[in-house]
């Protein structure tokens, strides 16, 4: 079942918090409900995409053992209420879906201990909140290595949402990929202020082709930016979804996301009462994210491509190795060091040599 | 193609539905009706330009279905606001929400599907002109389409009666009624002009600037195109330097991040709502405080018999 963000501020105000959304009261009981909050659109066709994909295998696999609840396009200081919502509607394990719902699921889940909350990244757990993420950062250097082989003005272009860890240490990984091929590649970086604003992600595109870039990377979740690049004949990577077919000239390939093996783990712990607050961040080993076909690539980039993935996913290559310098000159991680996890999730720097200004 | 010449086609095409969107909006405030829902008129015009286009296959057929849907969602608010005399701003806000919602639904089997961006005229020779030649002889047809808008918009309540009869329902109603013009049916026409605008500036955003269906796509610019229409003191001309100065300061700033300009992004996003006030500032100061809005905008009408 789908509603949105507008159908349970509705239900709230007008039940005043007894509403069931669209579901009788006996129901309750038995199969365990599970919430998802979306911070955009189902039909992104991106990051809230396949969340919501994910949300069907757990039904799928779990059949009439859970009750699933979507609630599309919350934004931010909207979440508590939401989840609260949820919460007074009988669901016990809530997924928080998005980088800015990590501080409102904190505030609200010691409100609600009898709920489980999994916030999808973070930098903290809670005996009721559990984090989740993705190496996507492994695929972002994949994607420097391509950019580098396939970039003729030795420019790769990145459309950026917001100045966040995940983010930037995303930027400084491409171009780790990328200097690993030829190291006078250079970046140029547009930060559009949202995860989802296609007319805006599309004008970033193409202010960055414009200025030379022919490699297009995007941190934000619609195909515009993709599609942008196939009508000016440059190449740009899909996100989160495979969108080989918005850009068949153009689409390098794409990191495709795949929450819902995860999803049903949970939902069996909770069923199981073996829940514990856990802190998960799968790379492409885990299967929580795989990378769509290579496509406009030759038999030898291809294969290199391969390389370098399979390298990563088995750990002989780790993509935060030392030395790693902040763009101040000052060093973060000496050589024969490698940055921790958590050094990777608070990552506020970029690296010396990719000149771009990073909005504090 | 130069970077100036570059520049200059992606601030039209950033700057066109805001324009589209504004002048319709104009000629409805004009007339003494204020339309909150232009976000919502908007989404539905690409929610149903786009089924439309894919359906028929044919671009036009999108274009006509979004100004119809456009309409369509004007004829509701214009049933609330003139029929039942109901408060325009919450009429208005409530049209927003419903639009938002309604696409979402139409469109929801359409999400992933794509269509090729709507072909752009190329005029031989008129468009290998270097560096206006692109810009003024190769852009789509709604590039001209909301120039004409301009034009024709000014013409008529410039330099046409029916015009004048507009703007006196706008300044005030109850004299023009006693004129014995029809009020209501000529503010329903107006409400109609806006939606039909509104529905085609939709149908630019989900053909033409980012070919492809996605809720919430509009992501904001109907507002914008209601700040427009203020900050252009209800002036047709105004209307067009106020579109295409947020489109070009939107472009600029996106140009000057990428160039490694170092200035706060958040800043340079926030900058033409800045001008916007600053503009509005200017225009109050120089007027001495004098209400530049037409007189009767916002209230009903309700004629006595």
């Amino acid at each position: 079942m789908q509603i949105n963000r507008r159908q349970i501020l509705q239900g709230a105000t007008a039940l005043a918090g007894t509403a069931t959304i669209g579901q009788p009261a006996f129901a309750q009981a038995n199969p365990l409900q599970v919430g998802f909050i979306y911070v955009g659109p189902v039909g992104d066709f991106g990051w809230s995409t396949m969340h919501d994909v994910g949300r069907k295998r757990l039904e799928e696999v779990m059949g009439v053992a859970v009750k699933t609840t979507a609630v599309e396009a919350v934004a931010a200081n909207d979440m508590e209420r939401v989840a609260t919502q949820l919460a007074r509607q009988g669901h016990r394990l809530i997924f928080t879906t998005s980088f800015s719902f990590f501080q409102p699921t904190m505030r609200v889940a010691p409100t609600l201990p009898n709920v489980f909350f999994e916030s999808a990244t973070g930098t903290q757990t809670a005996p009721n909140v559990s984090l989740y993420n993705a190496r996507f950062y492994e695929g972002r250097y994949v994607q420097g290595v391509i950019a580098a082989r396939k970039s003729k003005t030795k420019t790769i272009g990145y459309i950026a949402s917001f100045p966040v860890p995940e983010v930037v240490h995303a930027i400084n990984t491409v171009m780790r990929g990328a200097w690993s091929i030829d190291p006078s590649m250079k970046i140029r970086v547009v930060w559009v202020n949202a995860w989802f604003n296609p007319g805006r992600e599309a004008d970033a595109a193409r202010a960055l082709i414009d200025q030379g870039c022919d490699v297009i990377c995007a941190h934000t979740d619609s195909p515009a930016p993709l599609q942008l690049a196939n009508e000016r004949g440059v190449f740009g990577f899909g996100q989160a979804s495979d969108m080989t077919r918005f850009a068949p000239k153009a689409h390098l390939t794409s990191s495709v996301n795949n929450w819902g093996d995860y999803y049903v783990e949970r939902a069996k712990a909770v069923i199981a009462g073996t829940w514990k607050p856990g802190d998960v961040w799968g790379g492409l080993s885990s299967g929580m994210f795989r990378l769509a076909p290579f496509t406009n690539m030759s038999p030898e980039e291809v294969s290199e491509a391969e390389r370098v993935r399979d390298a990563i996913a088995t750990g002989r290559l780790h993509p935060f190795d030392g030395p790693i310098t902040r763009a101040d000159g000052t060093v973060a991680v000496p050589a024969g060091g490698r940055a921790t996890d958590d050094q990777i999730r608070a990552m506020n720097y970029l690296y010396r040599g990719i000149d771009v200004a990073l909005p504090s | 193609m130069t970077m100036f010449e570059a520049i200059l086609l992606t601030i039209i095409t950033a700057s066109t539905p805001l324009l589209i969107g504004a002048i319709g909006q104009l000629v409805c405030e004009r007339s003494g009706v204020l339309n909150l829902g232009m976000e919502g008129m908007m989404i539905m015009g690409a929610a149903c330009g786009f089924a439309a286009a894919i359906l028929s296959g044919n671009s036009y057929v999108g274009v006509l279905a979004a100004i119809l849907a456009g309409m369509a969602m004007s004829l509701i608010f214009a049933i609330l606001t003139l029929g039942l005399a109901a408060n325009q701003v919450a009429s208005g806000l409530a049209l927003s929400i419903f639009g938002l919602g309604l696409s979402g639904v139409i469109g929801a089997p359409f999400v992933g599907a794509k269509r090729d961006q709507m072909a752009k005229l190329d005029l031989p020779v008129l468009t290998d002109i270097p560096v206006i030649g692109k810009a003024l002889f190769g852009q789509d047809p709604f590039v001209y389409a909301s120039f004409a808008l301009v034009i024709g918009v000014w013409w008529f309540l410039a330099r046409t009666k029916a015009g004048l009869v507009v703007r006196a329902c706008g300044e005030n109603h109850a004299s023009a009624h006693a004129l014995g013009y029809p009020v209501l049916k000529i503010r329903l026409l107006a409400i109609l002009f806006g939606g039909g605008c509104a529905g085609l500036a939709g149908a630019y955003l989900s053909l033409v600037y980012t070919p492809f269906w996605s809720p919430g796509m509009t992501a904001g610019r109907g507002w914008i195109a209601l700040a427009i229409v203020v900050f252009a003191s209800w002036r047709p001309w105004r209307v067009l330097a106020g579109a295409y100065l947020f489109g070009g300061i939107t472009i600029l700033q996106l140009h000057a991040q990428g160039a490694g300009v170092k200035i706060p992004s958040q800043f340079m996003a926030a900058l033409p709502y800045l001008v916007t006030i600053l503009v509005l500032v200017i225009i109050m100061s120089r007027r001495g405080g004098q209400q530049t809005a037409p007189a009767s905008l916002g209230t009903p009408f309700v004629p006595d018999r």
